[in-house]
């Protein structure tokens, strides 16, 4: 069942005259994870903000195509139900952070405050999402006083304690340390197993090709591939679009180059070792 | 704020110092404007904020009064002004003019500087919620005291980034007033840009959307609140017949 449809989408910001996203279409499956990927101002989070809503919604511009989520047009949803239906986190783990709360508790029920949910509720699912996302030791801290990786993660229970069924990350990782990441992928991990949708805009290509189910690559706006992770990460045509292929697929296509070889490329470490056993 | 006093539902607080504010305008006088000083003293010594009370009440409203005193006796001209010596004169008019401001001045200042120490911002701010004033303006006080101490971390990074870049920041005023452009420009955008951000992830968890909102936090009223709150009420009646018969 299609999740979300984009059919012939342009977008262009106000007082621009270039349009960033231009006539693109694709659909997006109930329950898979998605990857965005592409070279910076290809237009990633410009799609994200479309598929939530924020175009046009706080940023005007022109938006033309049609937007739809579940068979309805985006626009017809109001502000509750986009909420309720979608969770989006950013980049910045600082600005996610309300700003109102003073323990990561109240930080994390801040949404469902909003939505005027009744306390008792608010107390179960916030305690629930504690302990789903392991945040018990922070639980009575000063958001402002974790680190960018706890902040994110404190930011992602905020996101998914309304229950979203699509999760939108855009670029959660970027200011995180090699632990920070790991931990959001882990979150990554859950959500796919809880039948999520996840799209999720990432340059580490690596944890793409282990997490993701399929890949959307975008270059000046326009779509330029869209296809099943191994199918997509293992196209050298990714290098001329801005776009990477994971290391092992680096390595086994170059191999295949240089020795005339035509052995399968796998994505990760796991996938080649798997290979050069059956191998010999 | 763990004092009986502190654990007061902010609106009892709140109806105290009002009615004590409208009393001190409208009695006339200043005996019992200037006595609100003491009082407000006393509550702050069982509310446990006695120190902390007289340290930012001497350091700052103290200073007002006096000096708004000092130029109402003895600077502005009155018909009954005598001169003492070059522009300094003294007058009966302006020191019954300057009793009467300075005493309202410091009995007001007096409550209002004692309610905001015996009262979280975020009992505040949940008062104010429960009492249906509008979101947007709870969000910007509570947001604008939160990220205070926020916005003096960025603005010293920012300091140390332009440092490491070979700008002067210390020394002569000329030299400091070289630098507030360089570390004001980036913490404006900065902000700005932060802004943005913060805008849509409030957005993406219902900012505005118009439901009744709940909250997590939550300070009940108990019946002392009642009480005090029926007593200052009682207590405003009776002031203004006693205003209307005297």
């Amino acid at each position: 069942m299609t999740s979300i449809s984009l059919k012939h989408v342009s977008y262009r910001y106000p007082l621009d005259t270039n349009n960033v996203i231009d006539d693109m279409s694709f659909d997006i499956e109930q329950g898979r994870t998605y990857a965005l990927i592409g070279a910076n101002d290809s237009g990633k989070t410009t799609v994200c903000n479309i598929i939530r809503g924020f175009i046009p919604r706080f940023y005007r511009g022109d938006l033309t195509g049609s937007v739809e989520i579940d068979g309805k047009p985006v626009t017809d949803f109001d502000d509750a139900q986009l909420t309720t239906m979608i969770g989006y986190s950013f980049q910045n783990p600082f600005t996610q952070m309300s700003g109102v709360k003073d323990n990561v508790r109240e930080e994390i029920a801040y949404a469902l405050e909003n939505l005027g949910v009744p306390r008792d509720e608010m107390i179960e699912r916030v305690d629930a999402m504690i302990e789903l996302l392991h945040l018990e030791a922070l639980a009575d801290k000063n958001p402002f006083e974790l680190s960018g990786g706890q902040k994110q993660r404190v930011a992602l229970a905020a996101v998914l304690v309304t229950d979203p069924g699509i999760v939108i990350l855009d670029e959660p990782t970027s200011q995180l340390d090699p632990k920070g990441t790991e931990d959001i992928f882990d979150i990554v991990e859950l959500l796919k197993s809880q039948g999520k949708t996840v799209i999720l805009v990432e340059h580490k290509i690596d944890l793409i090709a282990r997490y993701c189910d399929q890949v959307l690559l975008l270059d000046g706006g326009r779509l330029v591939m869209n296809g099943p992770v191994h199918e997509v990460l293992t196209d050298p045509a990714v290098l001329d679009h801005g776009g990477q292929l994971p290391q092992v697929a680096r390595y086994y296509l170059e191999r295949n180059r240089r020795f005339g070889r035509h052995d399968p490329i796998p994505l990760t470490v796991e996938e080649a070792a798997a290979q050069e056993r059956k191998g010999r | 704020m763990n004092s009986a006093i502190g654990k007061l539902y902010p609106s009892t607080k709140f109806c105290f110092i009002l009615l004590v504010i409208i009393a001190s305008i409208f009695t006339p006088g200043h005996w019992f404007q200037y006595a609100m000083f003491p009082l407000f003293a006393v509550l702050s010594l069982f509310s446990g904020t006695f120190v902390k009370y007289l340290k930012a009440y001497l350091s700052s409203i103290l200073l007002i009064v006096v000096l708004i005193f000092a130029v109402q006796v003895f600077i502005v001209r009155y018909d009954d002004t005598t001169p003492i010596w070059a522009f300094i004169g003294f007058s009966q008019t302006g020191l019954t003019a300057s009793l009467g401001i300075t005493s309202r001045i410091a009995a007001i200042c007096a409550a209002i500087m004692w309610f905001f120490q015996v009262t979280s911002t975020k009992d505040m701010v949940y008062a104010m919620e429960r009492a249906n004033f509008p979101k947007k303006m709870t969000f910007v006080i509570i947001s604008t005291i939160q990220m205070v101490p926020q916005m003096s971390a960025l603005s010293a990074t920012i300091l140390d980034a332009q440092r490491s870049r070979g700008i002067e920041t210390e020394g002569s005023l000329m030299t400091r007033m070289k630098a507030f452009v360089p570390m004001l420009g980036p913490l404006v955008l900065s902000l700005i840009q932060q802004t943005e951000e913060r805008a849509l992830a409030l957005q993406s968890r219902a900012f505005l959307f118009k439901a009744r909102k709940t909250s997590l936090y939550q300070i009940d009223k108990r019946p002392v609140d009642t009480v005090i709150q029926i007593v200052c009420l009682a207590a405003f009646v009776a002031y203004v017949v006693w205003m209307v018969i005297a």
